[in-house]
């Protein structure tokens, strides 16, 4: 079968690998109808996440119909209609009975390995370097689902690829972001990125009843993107000297009740502190660039929340600890528990609340998965989420 | 993870450590400056005595060193009253061959006598505080497994041989215990480490993922898989992966050619 596979730094293309096979008894196998590229497909790309492979299949974002399954499969049969979820989850130890997927204690066989990089593993991921695992991923022809009885999810009617392939990431994890606010009646949320999970976050963090969404971002094409659709409010901090001044003044002084890092390890700044630490992280000195988590700890109110869900991989400088402890702030954070959220998500987009396909910018066929990174990563020609067809 | 047992610190007491100090202070003494240190004790104080000096300098901030740092160091006490032995001899020669400055020589064989007992009574305590020594360090891994007692110590006695026979063959043994808050059954192996060529061995082997404890900390990582999950899970990259070792020697995460099961 065709596959995208990681080459090495900024090199990706596809190739001829071998078809996937059940390998567990609770394997199946899913002819992969529409697949993404993630943001966190870009910190691969870029070479900031250790422990790939060259050869690595890529893609942790996709759906398709069930051509194989193992023996213990017993809720899906063949033909059915799946969006599989990115986190890998058996439903049987103490981190899913809690719905905390994305720790499974069970589904990482590199759990020794990760283990000896976070302190504890985590659960396996699609195409996600060797620390979660060493699965291959989606932007193939085809993949291997492990525990498919528990992470897939079954897509009845006819409603199309486009409005429910974001059921395997980016919509549960913008949710998610949104869900860790504890947003209550007339709350100001920030959110730093409006990629494609900022957007998602902005839209749900409306939906969960926040009264104003302020959406940071230095593309001015992705800010009208989420103004016209999640109705947030936008700030281009291309133009502005102090983001956190900023919020404060669009906030009546107060600083918004809660802010949501939507980039992680790899953000952008200006000025020296920019200089500093991307001179840091080139050198592989600094593991990631906290800009965002900085100013989000700097802006939030007293007593607020930071809602971490760009993705982090090592180490940071010149963390604010004092601005947190001091002014009481939490932070709260994580991989997405995507099993936990695609039954209410799929109803809400059933019940045309939102329709998530409105992030996709470009639709190319799996043979351009290069151009696709391309694009999206220099954000040329207004990319803000490519989905690929195989 | 590791649980060395609780010596350091309380089993080295005042007594212990002045010792280790003053033997330290001592070697230094007679290590930087031999020839005053000969006159002092009646001897010559040429070539050779001089070496000699030196050498019994260097044997005495060895046993310093020793006695401060070893966790547990009988051996090294006793090493000071096999040093002061010899002392006593080299002394004892020296009178006999120095006849003018005898009564310097009396006052330091006065001063060894009377070093020598605290030595003897320390290393004494020591020896029989410390009982029986191990060669290596006492370990525990731990998994907690999300099933009640019954099923899982049931499982374990059907578990694979080979894992019963790997404990047995490092002495260990296993727990069973309620996980508080009905999260099923936490198994604890305790077994002792040792491994070829002490701590230097065990810092090699932990490097190349290959020691005892992270090879038990994956088996008991699958048989957690086995009970919980009904199998062993297997990645594209490791198809068998089991060892740490094996997990940095991995292959691209490409679905396989030919099929394991």
């Amino acid at each position: 079968m065709k596959a995208n596979c990681w080459l090495g730094r900024n090199v990706v293309d596809v190739e001829d690998v071998p078809d996937p096979r059940i390998l567990n008894e609770r394997d199946a196998i899913v002819r992969i109808t529409s697949t993404a590229i993630c943001g966190s497909d870009l910190h691969l790309y870029d070479g900031y996440i250790p422990t790939m492979k060259r050869g690595d299949v890529l893609g942790h974002e996709f759906m398709g119909e069930v051509v194989d399954k193992g023996s213990r499969v017993g809720n899906l049969n063949i033909g059915d209609r799946v969006v599989v979820p990115f986190p890998i989850a058996c439903g049987d130890c103490n981190a899913c009975e809690k719905e905390l997927y994305s720790l499974c204690e069970n589904s990482n066989p590199n759990a020794g390995l990760a283990e000896k990089m976070f302190g504890f593993p985590t659960a396996g991921i699609f195409g996600y370097s060797h620390l979660t695992g060493g699965f291959a991923g989606g932007q193939a022809e085809y993949a291997r689902v492990p525990f498919a009885d528990v992470g897939p999810i079954k897509i009845e009617n006819g409603i199309p690829d486009e409005s429910v392939l974001f059921l395997s990431d980016i919509f549960p994890t913008g949710y998610m972001g949104a869900e860790m606010c504890e947003i209550k009646n007339g709350d100001v949320i920030a959110i730093w990125g409006a990629g494609p999970v900022g957007q998602f976050a902005a839209a749900s963090a409306r939906m969960l009843g926040a009264e104003r969404v302020i959406m940071i971002d230095r593309f001015e094409y992705r800010l009208r993107i989420a103004r016209e659709n999640t109705g947030a409010e936008t700030l281009n901090y291309d133009g502005i000297d102090d983001v956190p001044e900023a919020l404060k003044e669009l906030t009546g002084g107060r600083g918004p009740d809660a802010c949501i890092d939507a980039v992680g390890m790899e953000s952008h700044h200006h000025g020296s502190v920019y200089a500093y630490d991307r001179v840091k992280h080139a050198a592989r000195m600094e593991a990631d660039r906290p800009f965002a988590i900085r100013e989000a700890i700097m802006s939030c109110r007293n007593g607020g929340i930071v809602s971490v869900i760009g993705v982090y991989g090592g180490f940071v400088d010149k963390f604010p600890l004092g601005a947190l402890m001091n002014r009481g702030i939490s932070i709260k954070t994580g991989q997405c528990h995507v099993q936990r959220y695609m039954r209410p998500l799929l109803e809400r987009i059933q019940e045309g609340e939102i329709d998530p396909s409105f992030v996709i910018t470009h639709k190319i066929p799996l043979s351009q998965a290069p151009i696709g990174y391309e694009l999206f990563k220099h954000k040329l020609d207004n990319c803000l989420k490519v989905v690929l067809k195989p | 993870m590791a649980a060395a047992p609780s010596v350091r610190g309380r089993d080295k007491d005042s007594l212990a450590r002045f010792l280790g100090w003053f033997s330290i202070g001592l070697g230094t003494a007679k290590f930087a400056a031999p020839r005053a240190m000969c006159r002092l004790i009646g001897a010559r104080g040429d070539g050779d005595s001089r070496s000699v000096m030196r050498l019994m300098g260097a044997r005495e901030l060895a046993q310093g060193v020793g006695i401060l740092t070893r966790p547990r160091p009988a051996g090294w006490l006793w090493a000071r009253v096999v040093g002061d032995g010899i002392d006593l001899s080299l002394l004892t020669l020296t009178a006999l061959r120095n006849k003018e400055h005898r009564g310097r020589t009396a006052f330091a064989i006065a001063n060894v006598l009377a070093v020598t007992v605290p030595d003897v009574l320390e290393s004494e305590r020591h020896r029989r505080r410390q009982g029986r020594t191990y060669p290596g360090m006492l370990m525990r891994k731990a998994v907690t497994i999300n099933r009640p007692r019954g099923e899982v110590e049931a499982a374990w006695t059907a578990a694979a041989i080979e894992l019963h026979r790997k404990i047995e063959q490092v002495g260990g043994h296993v727990v069973f215990s309620d996980a508080p808050g009905n999260r099923g059954t936490e198994v604890a192996v305790d077994f002792i480490d040792a491994p070829p060529a002490g701590e230097l061995g065990a810092a090699v082997l932990k490097a190349a993922g290959s020691d005892l404890a992270t090879e038990l900390s994956n088996d008991l990582r699958r048989f957690k898989q086995l009970v919980e999950t009904g199998e062993i899970v297997r990645s594209d990259s490791t198809p068998d992966g089991r060892l740490l070792a094996d997990q940095l020697h991995q292959r691209a995460a490409q679905p396989l050619e030919e099929a394991v099961r």
